[in-house]
């Protein structure tokens, strides 16, 4: 709501514009105009007024996002995204016709052939869906009814950092707000002791990429809206706990004194950031106490144990990030974050990708059956998926037991389970070598927008100005994909 | 007089619009208006205000025996003729006229050719004879009349209706799409515009005959190809689009609705089609459903008004309260452990008892005091209870919770001794009770008495597969 409070409380927040549109039209005839009609001179401001923040537009589906994001970009033909035209044509060139032009990064553009590759996990149908799952994923087969498939996802980015901080913020260039922030922003805290966005991270055996703090920054919004990221280990949070000597109520008294010395220096400069600064010293006053109890997992029964897998058991795993990742839902955090890096399969991918499916299938898959078993996966959206595919042909050497595959953006496979979407379906395809989309694609600004539909947001309404113009996550683009909702 | 040859030219344009206007009631079905002049049938909404107040004001004056101005009543007579010849151009727009429009224009006719008797009887000095009284009566009858079957023309006929406190009509089980469902959005949405009275763009929508017949524009309504009936095509243009249905103003359908029209055109348009014989997959079965459910605003209409500031006086860092729809009375409270938990912050809470319907309770230490307390709430629908350290002792206390639908209380201490007080929970949708002292044949006997109740007991695979074979059992 901070920026549509009123304008005229300090007279340093008068911008520029606004400044000459006064100064025009004279002071008189200016006082008697904005008494009459108060927005006279901002423009078309209708809109949005009428979208006040922290409430959803419409009824939402869903209340949070559990976001499993599989960094470096998971293959979707070992995955979910069944080709056995590969396996018939296997060793031949891909044709230039189904590749159609698309660059290809420095990693592959000098090979002089481009073999297909089919996949070294078997496939097989699972649950009343019929869903094709590879053996590299037991575990998510079993749930295979409860998830829906997209196999038709796009992105224009091709290598890493582009691709993750377009699927993060909507734009490939950094310094938009991630997707997380916006979700804050739009609807806020639903618990006042734990931060909106909360990031946790894992990491793999597999060949992995880096993950910079600003995949979860606000960009320009508040930065209260920032993601927060849960370290494992004892200071989940770092500088969060008091020094030796320092007790709660001495820090009390210094939060007591700094705040007021704060709010002094507000009232000279009518700074936003100051108003957020001194919230955020008190949410970390109590989150000293919300966070460790959230981490602890020390009364989790036996059984919650054993369907997560015994890792869970050691923080830092991807294990232990989901079922914290219950817990953060449980005492409601809008969106939690999970990252697991090491996908990045350039070569070695059979064992690889074993390795990192091993790391994650058993805990996604009771993820979602713990939710479920909670009344939560109705209104809790669980997205598990990478920033981008990759290529149908093999990267270096031709050999079925260690091939790699090269980055691909033009068709990759996510799934999403429970917060208004469909249960079991299995949307938009491929053509027969998973090269192309044929049939109902989804960009990513489609997934964003879907995503927002599903927490009661409509994504053209959610908008923040900055440097004179009005930003969405989706910025000028995407279309809900309501095929997907209940 | 020299003001009488002044009146002389007046009296001739009464005279002339009268005779004007009879031939046109005459000899209606042998004209044909040219664009323009039925274009000056469109000015008669604009005109038609001015004849009302002036003709009752020298109506007024005449009746309690004051002096009628001459000015008011040639204004009045003139502007009451404009009208009624406006409005019967504008009245040929209309194909088929409806009863309503029949009378009106009828009564309309009436009012300005007995105004221009009056003014003629005024112009020969008869203006306090008796009769000239009976007609300024008959005449504010008339007015009265003619303006109020003008506005059931323009507004739809239940406009001046009393409001009544009609709940609408729930729809029954196993509803018959057309009849129960279609013609109720068509009714609230449409059909004040597009009825046997005033059928704009020539399309009447309150029967499938005529619907498939359709309108002006044509292929109103295509069975099975949505894509192709203008009634959908309209619905999806774009807000500010000139053809968008409902024009600007009214209230426009809700996506929902714009699905089951859709929804329903696609599987053929039929009127005998019933929510049972479609597909389960089939959107239009989500649709029908969410419609079928009673509106929880009105459903909460009669608790208690609570303020926003006593909202804000309840609410802290660690307990969260929200209106469940923007302004309705019926609330949603989240508590969060506090670093010092003290059972007072909920049971202060006993001032919104009756306004809370949702109560997260999940993972509290909750004792005696608490559940006192949260059996006060008995408009609960939704309550967890979960990973609290309640027994059957603590438990009965929910016996009086009748209304309530949802109930989460797994990881608690609960045994079978509460079987009795869930199978006192008529309402009961759903039960979560995994990690409990309850046994199977416990839960078989609760889903005896509550046959529509359903119970999760987690994810664990053979004790959901033991409590399916015995619920199916019974």
């Amino acid at each position: 709501m901070e920026e549509h409070g009123n304008k005229e409380e300090n007279p340093l927040k008068v911008n520029r514009r606004h400044f000459f549109s006064q100064l025009s039209v004279g002071i008189g005839s200016l006082a008697l105009g904005s008494l009459l009609i108060p927005d006279l001179f901002k423009g078309d401001v209708k809109q949005l007024a009428s979208q006040p923040l922290g409430i959803p537009h419409f009824a939402p589906k869903a209340k949070r996002i559990i976001y499993l994001f599989q960094a470096g970009g998971p293959s979707q033909l070992e995955s979910f995204d069944y080709k056995p035209t590969l396996q018939k044509r296997m060793g031949e060139d891909l044709p230039d016709s189904v590749r159609g032009g698309q660059r290809l990064t420095g990693m592959t553009s000098g090979q002089d052939s481009f073999p297909l590759m089919p996949s070294a996990a078997k496939f097989h149908q699972y649950g009343e869906s019929g869903k094709w799952i590879s053996d590299y994923f037991p575990h998510i087969a079993k749930i295979a009814d409860e998830i829906t498939v997209i196999r038709s996802m796009q992105t224009e980015a091709i290598n890493h950092d582009p691709a993750i901080t377009f699927f993060q913020t909507g734009s490939q260039i950094s310094g938009r707000p991630s997707m997380g922030s916006w979700l804050s922003y739009g609807l806020g805290n639903e618990n006042k002791n734990l931060p909106s966005f909360v990031v946790l991270t894992s990491r793999g055996k597999g060949n992995s990429q880096g993950l910079y703090s600003k995949l979860w920054s606000s960009g320009f919004l508040d930065s209260k809206h920032q993601g927060v990221l849960l370290r494992s280990g004892k200071d989940p949070v770092l500088y969060l706990n008091d020094p030796e000597g320092i007790s709660r109520s001495d820090k009390r008294h210094l939060l007591d004194h700094v705040s007021s010395l704060n709010k002094l220096h507000h009232v000279e400069t009518g700074d936003d950031e100051i108003e957020s600064r001194i919230a955020q010293y008190e949410m970390a006053y109590r989150m000293q106490m919300s966070v460790p109890n959230v981490m602890d997992i020390s009364k989790e029964p036996e059984s919650i144990i054993k369907m997560y897998g015994e890792d869970c058991q050691v923080p830092g795993t991807y294990a232990a990030n989901a079922l914290q990742a219950r817990r953060l839902a449980e005492n409601g955090v809008r969106f939690i974050q999970l990252y697991h890096q090491g996908w990045d399969q350039h070569g070695n991918l059979p064992n690889e990708m074993a390795g990192q499916a091993k790391d994650v299938d058993r805990a996604s898959a009771a993820l979602v059956l713990d939710l479920k078993q909670r009344g939560m996966l109705e209104d809790t959206l669980v997205v598990w998926g990478g920033e981008f595919g990759r290529t149908n042909f093999c990267q270096g050497h031709f050999n079925p037991e260690s091939y790699g595959r090269d980055h691909h953006p033009r068709a990759f496979s996510i799934w999403m389970a429970g917060g208004g979407i469909k249960p079991g379906l299995t949307y938009g395809k491929t053509d027969e070598f998973g090269y192309n989309v044929i049939e109902n694609p989804v960009h990513i600004n489609d997934f964003h927008a879907t995503m927002m539909h599903v927490m009661g947001l409509d994504h053209e309404q959610l908008v923040y100005k900055h440097q004179g113009r009005r930003f969405r996550l989706t910025d000028v683009a995407g279309n809900v994909v309501k095929d997907l909702l209940i | 007089m020299a003001h009488s040859s002044k009146n002389k030219w007046v009296d001739y344009v009464v005279l002339g619009l009268s005779v004007f206007l009879i031939f046109c009631l005459l000899f209606e079905s042998y004209i044909v208006l040219p664009s323009l002049v039925s274009w000056m049938g469109r000015w008669h909404p604009l005109v038609l205000h001015f004849p009302i107040v002036l003709l009752l004001m020298a109506l007024f004056l005449g009746l309690t025996g004051k002096k009628v101005p001459y000015q008011l009543l040639t204004v009045a007579v003139l502007s009451a003729l404009l009208t009624a010849i406006s409005g019967f151009f504008l009245g040929k727009e209309v194909a088929v006229k409806g009863d309503l429009l029949f009378r009106h224009q009828w009564l309309g006719a009436g009012v300005a050719l007995l105004a221009a008797l009056w003014y003629a009887l005024t112009q020969v000095q008869l203006s306090n004879n008796i009769y000239t009284k009976g007609l300024q009566v008959v005449l504010v009858g008339l007015v009265v009349a003619t303006g109020h079957y003008g506005g059931m023309v323009t507004h739809g006929e239940g406009f001046l209706a009393l409001p009544t406190k009609k709940r609408p009509i729930k729809i029954p089980e196993n509803p018959i799409i057309y009849t129960d469902v279609v013609t109720r959005i068509l009714e609230n949405k449409c059909v004040s515009c597009h009825n046997p009275n005033k059928r704009k763009g020539e399309l009447v929508m309150t029967s499938l005959a005529a619907l498939l017949k359709g309108g002006e524009s044509g292929n109103t309504l295509v069975p099975g190809l949505p894509e192709e009936s203008e009634l959908i095509r309209r619905l999806h243009l774009p807000m500010q689009d000139e053809e968008h249905m409902p024009p600007e103003g009214k209230t426009p359908l809700t996506q929902d609705e714009i699905g089951i029209l859709e929804r329903w055109i696609s599987l053929g348009a039929s009127d005998t089609l019933r929510l049972a014989e479609i597909k389960r997959t089939d959107p239009l079965v989500g649709y029908v459903e969410k419609m079928m459910q009673p509106d929880l605003t009105e459903k909460w209409i009669k608790l208690p008004m609570v303020q926003d500031s006593t909202l804000q006086n309840l609410a802290s860092n660690y307990i969260t309260i929200h209106r469940i729809s923007s302004n309705s009375k019926g609330l949603s409270v989240s508590v969060y452990l506090p670093p010092e938990y003290d059972p007072k912050a909920i049971t202060d809470l006993q001032r919104i008892s009756k306004n809370i319907i949702e109560l997260d309770l999940s993972g509290i230490p909750l004792g005696n005091k608490e559940l006192d307390f949260v059996a006060l709430c008995d408009n609960l629908e939704w309550l967890e209870v979960d990973g609290t350290p309640i027994t059957d002792a603590e438990f009965k206390k929910l016996k009086g919770l009748t209304q309530l639908k949802m109930l989460k209380a797994y990881s608690t201490s609960i045994s079978d001794e509460s079987i009795s007080v869930l199978k006192e929970l008529k309402e009961l949708k759903t039960l979560y009770v995994w990690d409990t002292q309850l046994s199977v044949s416990g839960l078989a006997q609760l889903k005896e008495s509550l046959p529509n109740l359903e119970i999760n007991v987690g994810s664990n695979a053979e004790l959901k597969a033991e409590v399916a074979k015995n619920g199916n059992n019974l």
